[in-house]
């Protein structure tokens, strides 16, 4: 294989993990926004997966079992919602609860069920996939992963353009002063959980219905984790959060081609070369306290 | 200035009452405003006026009483309701979002679409109309406090409100600032026919800039008057619900001018020796020098008090004397010994009290029991090796409750449970047993009322003549005249000057804490 092939196969192996994450990514950065810290982005991401194999498999039709992920990632967006931002039990708990919770469950039910294998089409753009080097990585993917050029502008717009955005950022950075000017605090947290919730379980989907086409266990593997380390990686601006994306996608795709490419390297190191980047970016930026002031902490109305 | 009094009132509150709990906040409150009237409302901490307040916001509702909006009987369940009503306030805290810019700022609470350009227009109109300068790009933590409250005053005025509520606006204000805020009242009143009522516990402003005054003591309405027509002194009396008989009251409701009680008062003495000196004392953070070479001497039986408007540095300063902040350069003695402030704990050690300025930040473990408070320093005295002497604990925290009149259930109760006054003789009980040399007293006083304030003032006193050496920061002017006898003024994190007390008039301190040499 020449340096160019074994290069493109990398690259296209990077995006395609990649591109799991920056859905995800997209709702934790704006959950994040709001000052809701989003631990169960893991368990939506995993739950999609699961419920989308399992529809695709009754149907036949990945699609569908594209959009019963993502309404999967809503009802536990919903569900962190309402548990942290409405009865306040720490989200914290409630996100390590729903994590354990969905892993649990996705384990036995793999267990009780065998599915049939659907995926979702591959969507080549003419002229574009022929382009060297990045032509077959980036113009030649599973149709889902286009959604991205919408969706990304998307989020964008929404958390810094929007009155809704508006509002969600003053959420995230001072509730109390937020709930002087009339805005509703943890109706606007439960609200961008339920679009995390959406994004994450789109990025999970993707990965189950799009990329592998089948359901294992524990498949998203701490990918929900990458994702934070991803919106901390990128300092809660989101071109940068999709750059830490990128980085901890390509890591994964060296992971999974170095050995096969005959380079030999500890892939245990390789596995922990995304957290580590985590680490070190997050000890980067610990001093300049870009994060929204509220993040992770619970606002009760009357209470300072 | 006389009120145009008409017949229908542009605001009329109907016996209103609200309850937290067990405690009534306003007990059947009446109040009534009328249209080109500054509405001065006088009260105690805990007099009812920020609770009637909320009520009028539409934040909290009210369990009984009517509110009428230029006649009309309306509900208020809502902040946007009260906004549609015309009711706007310029708060003091909690109300400006630092990360965001000024028009973001000003464009929360609205509805629709976010059109950036007609804000920032309208920002700029309302800047040119009363004379309130700002940038709609500037954000907000790049502001300083008098840029701040103009923020918060031109996004009220953009919302074109009948009614403009200010709770204490001048208490971050310089003087000049202060000036300026009450000229933009007038205009609003005068020129254009609004109402506006100013919730205030300084006297002089009351006098100075309203028409009438409403007096609120524990809930209730206690006095109504047209501001001409009483003094300073009758609404002290009718603010406290008796006379005004001690130097200390007045000059903690802001009775000027205040004389010292003692033969110490008016001469400045000699310097004692010194019980804590700090030289060239500086914070850097973020690239601002939040204190900047501060040198201050306090001598044994000396109280020095740094006085300055809020946010001067006189917060970092309380941080860093309580251990908090290791300081980027200088040095601080304690009873003459250099302290090396890196170790947490040496400070307590070298005999350095400090009641803090947020108790219930630093000051005390609020879930935890008034004894367990007592002792937290002096766990050394009240334990073996490994296990606490519960009996030398008790012991140890009944003679302190008792020598301090700590005012408790039970030495078990929690902190929580206590009056803020107790809770504020808990620090100072804790931090005035054993070896102390010197005590940092930051607003000491902040949210008491003024039979704990009385207290606080005596026994501040009383430290001072047993050897203590006092550092009172303190933004009270009448505070820091009643009880110093060197006063030194901080100005951006600077120290402008210090004076004994004698040579402190009002114009040289008022210079001083303006950032110029007097």
């Amino acid at each position: 294989m020449s340096v160019l092939d074994s290069t493109t196969t990398i690259l296209s192996s990077g995006v395609r993990l990649t591109v799991p994450l920056a859905f995800a990514a997209c709702g934790e950065y704006l959950a994040q926004r709001a000052g809701a810290m989003n631990i169960s982005v893991e368990a939506m991401m995993l739950g999609a997966a699961f419920t989308s194999v399992a529809t695709a498999s009754a149907t036949g039709s990945a699609t569908a079992g594209l959009v019963v992920g993502v309404v999967t990632g809503l009802v536990l967006g919903f569900v962190h919602g309402n548990l942290s931002h409405r009865a306040q039990i720490n989200t914290f708990v409630v996100g390590l609860v729903l994590n354990a919770l969905v892993l649990g469950l996705t384990s036995y039910l793999i267990t009780t069920q065998q599915f049939t294998s659907h995926q979702v089409g591959v969507l080549s753009i003419p002229l574009l996939q022929d382009i060297p080097l990045i032509g077959e990585p980036l113009f030649s993917g599973r149709w889902p992963a286009y959604l991205l050029i919408l969706l990304v502008p998307l989020t964008w717009w929404l958390v810094t353009r929007s009155r809704w955005g508006l509002e969600l950022r003053a959420v995230g950075e001072n509730p109390q002063a937020a709930d002087v000017a009339g805005i509703k605090v943890n109706a606007r947290r439960r609200q961008a959980l339920l679009w995390c919730g959406a994004m994450a379980g789109l990025g999970g989907a993707y990965l189950a219905v799009g990329e592998v086409g089948s359901f294992n266990q524990n498949m998203t593997a701490g990918r929900g984790y990458i994702v934070i380390a991803a919106v901390i990686f990128g300092a809660w601006r989101l071109g940068r959060t999709l750059i830490g994306c990128m980085v901890f996608g390509l890591s994964d795709a060296m992971r999974l081609a170095l050995p096969a490419l005959g380079v030999t390297l500890n892939p245990q190191l390789l596995v922990a070369a995304p957290y580590l980047l985590a680490l070190i970016a997050m000890l980067l930026f610990a001093s300049q306290h870009r994060e929204p002031a509220a993040l992770g902490r619970p606002f009760q109305r009357g209470s300072t | 200035m006389t009120p145009t009094t008409s017949a229908v009132p542009i605001l009329e509150l109907r016996s209103i009452t609200k309850s937290y709990g067990s405690v009534t906040a306003c007990d059947a409150v009446d109040l009534r405003v009328d249209a080109g009237e500054i509405h001065g409302l006088l009260g105690e901490n805990g007099a009812g006026k920020s609770s009637l307040m909320k009520v009028l916001l539409g934040l909290v509702r009210r369990d009984a009483g009517t509110v009428l909006v230029r006649g009309e009987e309306v509900a208020l369940d809502s902040p946007q309701e009260a906004a549609e009503l015309g009711i706007g306030m310029v708060h003091q805290h909690f109300s400006l979002i630092n990360a965001l810019t000024v028009w973001e700022n000003v464009a929360l609470g609205d509805t629709g679409k976010v059109n950036k350009q007609a804000i920032c227009a309208g920002i700029a109109e309302v800047s040119a109309r009363y004379g309130l300068p700002i940038d709609p790009e500037a954000r907000v933590d790049a502001l300083s406090a008098g840029e701040r409250q103009r923020v918060e005053v031109v996004k009220c005025l953009r919302r074109n409100p009948q009614i403009l509520i200010l709770d204490e606006p001048t208490s971050v204000l310089t003087q000049a600032e202060s000036q300026e805020l009450f000229a933009v009242l007038g205009r609003v009143v005068q020129e254009e026919g609004r109402a506006v009522i100013l919730i205030s516990h300084k006297l002089a402003e009351i006098a100075q800039a309203t028409d009438r005054v409403t007096v609120l003591r524990k809930g209730r309405v206690a006095f109504r008057a047209v501001t001409a027509e009483t003094t300073p002194q009758l609404l002290a009396r009718q603010m406290v619900g008796r006379e005004v008989s001690l130097g200390d009251e007045g000059a903690a409701l802001g009775l000027l001018p205040v004389q010292r009680a003692g033969a110490d008062g008016g001469e400045a003495r000699e310097r004692q020796q010194p019980v804590l000196r700090l030289a060239g004392l500086t914070v850097v953070q973020g690239g601002v020098r939040v204190l900047d070479d501060i040198d201050l001497t306090v001598g044994a039986g000396e109280i020095v008090a740094l006085y300055g408007v809020e946010g001067n540095g006189q917060a970092m300063l309380g941080d860093v004397l309580s251990g908090l902040v290791v300081p980027t350069d200088g040095t601080i003695e304690v009873a003459g010994s250099r302290v090396d402030v890196t170790r947490p704990g040496v400070l307590s050690k070298a005999g350095l009290g400090i009641v803090p300025e947020d108790r219930h930040h630093s000051g005390v473990v609020l879930d935890m029991s008034v004894a367990e408070n007592l002792t937290m320093k002096s766990l050394n005295e009240v334990s073996g090796r490994f296990l606490v002497r519960r009996r030398a604990m008790l012991a140890q925290a009944r003679r302190l409750a008792d020598e301090f009149n700590i005012v408790t259930p039970s030495l078990d109760a929690p902190v929580r449970s206590l009056s803020g006054g107790n809770q504020q003789r808990v620090v100072l009980a804790r931090e005035l047993s054993g070896h102390t040399r010197v005590l940092v007293a930051a607003q000491p006083t902040h949210g008491l009322d003024v039979g704990a304030i009385e207290d606080m003032y005596a026994r501040l006193r009383r430290a001072a003549a047993e050897g203590i050496g006092v550092l009172l920061i303190s933004t009270e002017l009448e505070e820091v005249m009643a009880l110093a006898t060197w006063i030194a003024v901080i100005s951006s994190g600077q120290i402008t000057g210090a004076l004994p007390v004698s040579d402190a008039t009002p114009e040289r301190l008022g210079m001083l804490v303006g950032g110029e040499a007097a």
